[in-house]
């Protein structure tokens, strides 16, 4: 293992759910050789890790509540990898269970969400049809006060979700659009789905997380997915700045794009509803 | 206008909206202080949050869930939410 680490994780000592995000975080240091953050430590004494935080960041949050990754927040630390591990338990079927002490099923679990941790995501194939995505856009605006919304006028879907899809052939790459964007403000995570997930139309394909809130992306169309945008996880910015072209998130195999289309909004639809909430915007 | 309207349906007839189980929620609030939409309300008494505003919520945003904790937040199936919506879309028309 190359690359090197710092982990940062739940200290949730009194769920079942901690004591597993501190048995992954254990794994995870041991094998890349890397460092521990003890939140708790760190929160008196943030000092104390400067060194150990010069390497890549790992927050491991037990649940819902996320305290690592607000610690991560309110310090101003780059996160380069993150696990929930609740939800992760949840989407492989499983749960913590009650007991404080992790059993040997449930160490094992923890052994694959250390190793996923550590192995970057497959990037998928080389992108059949690049150049059909990034053939310039034409955009339209709605202003409101200081602030510009644009859309794109032509070859997007939209669903009321203020997401987008733009398809080539039997694929389409999906991303958040404008208003979106600036109605979350500066981003600070963006988790993309993983390769080879099956997505249903209206099903979070991945996320997004900014210094005001953690949002779903809603996928306009439903698929398998292929291809991630390998830059938006570690520079999600990208999106505030190019929402519609380099700040897409994932590309998608379709799998009935003309039943998804009957639900979904063309440039000019969703230029009318951008409209309509402009009117009573207020970030 | 465009917030009583989802997807060309009104908002009231789309039953998405969070359920709490009362059994698992600790009223830690995390839901209330994340969601921008005024959903949840906040009581005095024993159960000190409820859904007070079910149509302020987003279709298919489970957002809040991912906050909560104790895992006490449910949503309705999507399949079935869409299947109705199409419902609605073909009954309701333009007129």
């Amino acid at each position: 293992m190359a690359d090197r680490f710092t982990v940062l994780p739940c200290n949730g000592l009194d769920k079942a759910v901690g004591p597993l995000a501190r048995e992954i975080a254990l794994m995870v240091m041991e094998a890349c050789q890397g460092e521990l953050v003890c939140p708790v430590l760190f929160n008196n004494l943030p000092a104390r890790y400067a060194k150990a935080l010069e390497l890549p960041l790992i927050v491991i949050d037990g649940c819902g509540t996320r305290c690592a990754s607000k610690l991560a927040t309110e310090h101003t630390l780059k996160v380069t990898r993150k696990l929930q591990v609740a939800e992760a338990l949840k989407l492989l079927g499983e749960s913590a269970g009650e007991s404080l002490t992790p059993d040997a099923r449930r160490l094992a679990l923890c052994r694959l969400l250390a190793e996923r941790l550590l192995s970057p995501p497959e990037e998928g194939t080389a992108v059949e049809g690049e150049a059909a995505f990034v053939e310039p856009v034409e955009y339209a605006t709605v202003t409101r006060d200081k602030f510009v919304f644009r859309i794109p006028v032509k070859g997007y879907l939209f669903n009321e979700n203020h997401c987008w899809a733009r398809v080539a052939g039997n694929r389409a790459r999906v991303g958040i659009s404008d208003y979106m964007q600036q109605e979350l403000g500066d981003l600070t995570f963006c988790e993309p789905p993983q390769v080879g997930a099956e997505v249903g139309q209206f099903d979070a394909v991945g996320s997004v997380e900014s210094v005001k809130a953690v949002s779903d992306i809603i996928s306009p169309v439903g698929g398998r997915v292929v291809v991630i945008n390998p830059s938006v996880a570690a520079t999600p910015e990208i999106i505030n700045e190019d929402p519609y072209m380099r700040g897409w998130v994932a590309e998608l195999e379709l799998h009935d794009l003309e039943s998804d289309r009957a639900l979904l909004l063309d440039g000019e639809a969703y230029l009318t509803l951008v409209r309509q909430k402009a009117a009573d915007y207020h970030p | 206008m465009s917030d009583d309207t989802f997807m060309g349906v009104p908002r009231e007839k789309i039953p998405w909206y969070p359920t709490i189980d009362y059994s698992k929620c600790d009223f830690c609030m995390e839901c209330d202080e994340f969601c921008p939409h005024q959903v949840y309300e906040r009581r005095e008494g024993e159960v000190k949050l409820i859904v007070a505003n079910p149509a302020n919520c987003v279709v298919f945003c489970r957002a809040c869930a991912k906050t909560c904790g104790p895992d006490a937040l449910s949503f309705p199936s999507k399949p079935e939410t869409i299947e109705l919506i199409k419902r609605l879309r073909e009954e309701g028309g333009d007129g």
